[in-house]
């Protein structure tokens, strides 16, 4: 068990930042989670870790060690691969045992630990085949296997489960939190998928950019982002503009327009006036079309689109102006065209203050 | 990245490979030719600086009237009579070595462009009866036959020659023709050389992506007007590639020159040289000057067209289309061209290589064609001590070299295609790519100039030393033909995902222990014909092998005894000759065949 220490780590390609000033701590043991949009640099930070890439500026730590400069081969992570990576000219049992030959141990005892790794991801039987002939799900278990046997300090997922259709990778995703606390592996787990990465993970850091935006468990980052580029992106989030009318500590109503006003919580304390333009975050299935218990706002729109989705209906709502995305119990019929009024608990508002990301977001 | 992020990722493996090519190259390529080009042009500036002469300079190139004249000592076509019939002797001019070998080499690159370019637009967007025949008819001037295939050549088109009898005694006009000179070298070379250009074009043809033309045929193109708009200009970059290796090799041709006894060009005039000066013990300025101008040339080409296409494109010939291409069938008139036109004038410049082989189981050949069914040529060549030691020292020879070009080869195109340094990536592309485009008779002088002398001079490496010019030789063969090895090399690992080697150095294997578990063998297919091509292409080589290689009698490689058979004046020499091209290309068709129905890989048949 390994603790993996990032320490201001920046890597540049041409004017794109990979990583830009990333810190981060894993503790050991921790399944750990990089959650961000395609391109946001997930990839880059993990291969700093595995030694592929080497930061332009900044430090890896395993435990105490500077590892920054490390050749990857002496590093002991262990990585599974995007597309598996698994080679095509060597058996099942040769590609699980490669880290082991490498590591010169004796014949008998390499055969029983591929052999137990293979049961413990169960491909017991398919030790002969070659990866070809495997399907999607059994090859990303072959590519775990490989990374497993070899004890690693640090196991490395880079979207391993990307490939696969959803009904496995629910269930991959569940042996792979299995085994992991089975042998309780420093885990990093790449995804830009949130639920996945909720579900699976002690801990989710979410990047945009280069950046780590905000590090806490799934409940954290759920419910308390700590900027709008987090509270959009997790839970699919709607948003509404408008101007701060009234400040009371953590508590503020924002006009958004033609009269409609809208009290919430503020997201972080970030010095908001009264006057200041202000973002409201709310996730569309907070909404309710009864009135709850809870202070409340009630908020009048004109339906403009009805999406009956099965567990839900999906609304699509105009109010002053600005487009709202609502879920609702699918039992309530509601005809596009027609004035409606939902209700949102003001805790389930959040408040931004605006910054140039909002237009970037929305 | 800047540097020294980048020099982070090398290792000693890396830095190893990085060294060894580079030493190679420079030793074996970079630094003769860069001697040789030394001496005159110390010569040069001394002479504008002081006045004095104290060597052949540069300036003396453009005052010798051997090198440069502004008049022709010989008339293009001469017409005379005899015994009732019209002799047209077709001759060419002689305006001196330079003039003329630039002459050569564009007459050559302008027939070869018209007749590859037709060839392959007919091959690639027509389907048609006849077509098989027609390919196959296009790989018979790449069979190896060296120098034979021109003095075949030189018989069928005497006044006693095959073409004369057709006229003269089967059509029944009183009409005969020679052709000689400059223009046997033209037509010589243009015969050899025209599927270079073909095949390039053609890859590249099927490389079009079908919608472009499709698109433009929406929007009105049709016919020539589609085909100058559109196919063509996607064409442009094999067209620039072939045409370029045409002019490059003809200009170091040997064959058409020796053939017709026309000597004013560079590539003999260097040759005679090398030989002249292995009695001196050394060569002198003019050797070095006449290269420098040869070398000019090359180099100007090579990097005139790399605006254009790289020098890849052409060793590695692509695996055709990913598209299904245009095919359709063609109109009265295309078919017209196609039959009439096309396939005679292919099958006319097949001709060479079927007389080879006609020639080599001929009893004589005195009258306009071959005569009689023997096999003793191939007997008594196998009894010939000569041939014999010079097939085995060119089996030797090769296969050193090729064992060497896999390594270098690897290593070349590992570091270029793996390494992060980007610049050292682009350099060591273009090193190891330019032996294609450097003449080998400029190797073979600089070899001669610098090996000779300090500090080389009575090592192994010295070509006049007891050793013999062996090492050389194979060292030679080793830097020209890297290129067709790496190129695979190169090709195969751009398929194989550099994930496949992070997920090895991940589990803890060095950079060697990954090249040796996974690069190797998932390359392994690309290494093999890699290494049967540049073995084939190192057997057939000639430049090098009749100067430098033919230095010591018993050392000689199989391509220098052939030129001895035909210049020997020895009896049927032409014949005996022509029986060791056919095992040369035997060995070539077989390698072919092994890569590819057992390799399924598709680069060979790439040049002469
Ligand atoms: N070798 C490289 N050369 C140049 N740019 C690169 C390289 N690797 C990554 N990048 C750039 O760095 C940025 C981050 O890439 P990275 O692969 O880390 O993203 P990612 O978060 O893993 O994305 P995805 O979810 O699509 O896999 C991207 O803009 C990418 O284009
Ligand atoms: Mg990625």
């Amino acid at each position: 068990m390994t603790r993996v220490s990032l320490r201001r780590v920046v890597k540049r390609f041409g004017n794109v930042y990979a990583a830009k000033d990333v810190e981060l701590d894993i503790a050991k043991g921790e399944f750990f989670a990089l959650l961000g949009p395609s391109g946001c640099g997930k990839t880059t930070t993990l291969r700093i870790i595995a030694g592929f890439e080497y930061p332009d500026s900044g430090q890896v730590f395993f435990d105490e060690e500077d590892v920054t400069y490390t050749k990857p081969y002496e590093r002991g992570t262990a990585m599974v691969f995007q597309n598996y990576a698994l080679w095509p000219h060597m058996s099942v049992f040769d590609n699980v045992a490669y880290g082991l030959k490498v590591r010169k141990l004796p014949k008998e005892d390499i055969r029983r630990r591929v052999l137990e790794v293979l049961d413990l991801v169960g491909l017991r039987g398919l030790e002969d085949r070659y990866p070809l002939q495997l399907s999607g799900g059994q090859q990303q278990r072959v590519a775990l296997a490989r990374a497993l046997v070899v004890e690693p300090k640090v196991l490395l997922l880079d979207e391993p489960l990307s490939n696969l259709d959803a009904k496995l990778r629910i269930r991959m995703r569940e042996e792979i939190k299995k085994i992991q606390r089975t042998l309780n592996i420093t885990t990093i787990y790449v995804t830009h998928d949130q639920e996945e990465a909720m579900s699976i993970s002690d801990r989710v850091a979410v990047m945009n950019q280069g950046r780590i935006l905000q590090v806490g468990t799934p409940q954290d980052i759920y419910f308390r982002p700590k900027n709008i580029f987090v509270a959009t992106f997790i839970g699919k989030s709607t948003l509404l503009q408008g101007k701060v009318v009234k400040k009371d500590a953590d508590r503020v109503v924002v006009d958004v327009g033609g009269e409609a006003r809208i009290a919430g919580k503020l997201a972080s304390d970030s010095g908001i006036k009264e006057g200041d333009d202000a973002v409201l975050v709310i996730k569309p299935e907070d909404f309710t079309v009864d009135p709850p218990e809870e202070p409340y706002n009630a908020i009048e729109g004109v339906v403009e689109f009805s999406m009956f989705l099965g567990s839900f209906t999906q609304l699509r709502m105009s109010v002053a102006n600005q487009n709202l995305k609502v879920f609702i119990d699918p039992k309530k019929e509601v005809k596009p065209g027609s004035k409606f009024v939902i209700y949102v608990k003001i805790d389930d508002v959040l408040v931004f203050p605006r910054s140039e990301e909002v237009l970037e977001v929305a | 990245m800047d540097i020294r992020g980048s020099l982070r990722y090398l290792d000693n493996v890396l830095i190893l490979m990085i060294v060894f090519s580079l030493a190679l190259f420079s030793l074996f390529l970079i630094l003769p030719l860069a001697d040789m080009i030394s001496l005159p042009l110390a010569f040069t500036l001394e002479r504008l600086v002081s006045g004095t002469k104290t060597g052949y300079s540069l300036i003396e190139l453009f005052s010798d009237p051997r090198l440069f004249r502004t008049y022709s000592t010989t008339e293009p076509v001469k017409i005379s009579q005899l015994g009732g019939a019209t002799l047209v002797n077709f001759i060419g001019w002689n305006f001196g070595v330079i003039p003329n070998t630039l002459i050569i080499a564009s007459l050559v690159t302008l027939n070869t462009t018209v007749l590859g370019l037709v060839v392959a637009f007919i091959m690639a967007r027509y389907d048609f009866r006849g077509k098989m025949l027609m390919r196959v008819l296009a790989y018979m001037p790449l069979l190896m036959t060296p120098f034979v295939n021109a003095f075949v050549i030189k018989k069928l088109f005497s006044f006693d020659g095959l073409f004369s009898y057709i006229i003269n005694s089967v059509i029944g006009l009183p009409l005969k023709i020679n052709v000689d000179g400059m223009f046997g070298v033209v037509l010589t070379q243009s015969m050899a050389f025209w599927p270079i250009v073909y095949l390039n074009v053609y890859s590249s043809m099927m490389l079009i992506d079908p919608s472009l033309e499709e698109q433009a045929e929406n929007l009105g193109a049709r016919g020539f007007k589609l085909f100058r708009s559109v196919t063509l200009p996607l064409s442009l970059p094999g067209l620039a590639a072939g045409a370029a290796v045409v002019f490059i090799f003809s200009m170091e041709d040997l064959g058409g020159p020796i053939a017709y006894g026309f000597y004013d060009v560079l590539s003999y005039s260097i040759y005679s040289n090398i030989k002249a000066a292995q009695n001196i013990g050394e060569v002198g300025a003019y050797v070095g000057a006449l290269s420098i101008v040869l070398l000019a040339l090359a180099l100007a080409i090579f990097f005139g067209i790399k605006r254009y296409v790289s020098l890849r494109q052409y060793a590695m010939l692509s695996r055709g289309g990913r598209w299904i291409p245009r095919v359709r069938k063609p109109k009265l008139v295309g078919s017209l061209i196609i039959y009439l036109v096309v396939l005679p004038v292919m099958v006319f410049t097949a001709m060479p290589q079927i007389g080879v082989f006609i020639t080599a189981f001929s009893v004589r050949w005195s009258k306009a064609y071959p005569e009689g069914f023997t096999l003793d040529h191939f007997a008594s060549i196998l009894k010939n001590p000569d041939v014999i030691t010079g097939l085995s020292n060119s089996l030797k020879y090769a296969a050193i070299a090729t064992t060497i070009i896999t390594v270098l080869s690897l290593s070349s195109a590992y570091v270029a295609a793996r390494s992060r340094l980007q610049t050292l990536n682009e350099v060591l592309d273009m090193i190891s790519t330019s032996p294609l485009a450097i003449p080998g008779l400029a190797i073979a002088s600089g070899y001669i100039v610098m090996f000779t002398s300090w500090p080389f001079k009575d090592t192994f490496l010295d070509p006049l030393s007891i050793y013999g010019p062996w090492l050389l030789v194979v060292l030679a063969y080793t830097v020209r033909r890297s290129p067709f090895a790496t190129r695979v090399i190169y090709a195969g690992l751009q398929q194989v995902h550099v994930a496949y080697e992070e997920a090895a150095m991940n589990l803890g294997a060095s950079r060697l222990r990954t090249l040796a578990t996974v690069v190797i063998p998932l390359l392994g297919l690309n290494i093999l014909s890699g290494a049967l091509l540049a073995f084939v292409y190192s057997i057939a080589e000639t430049s090098v092998s009749v100067t430098v290689g033919a230095i010591v009698a018993g050392q000689k490689p199989l391509t220098a005894v052939m030129l001895d058979f035909l210049t020997g004046g020895r009896l049927a020499g032409l014949q005996l000759a022509a029986a060791m091209a056919v095992l040369i290309v035997v060995t070539q068709l077989l390698i072919i065949f092994v890569t590819n129905v057992f390799l399924k890989q598709r680069y060979a048949f790439i040049g002469v």
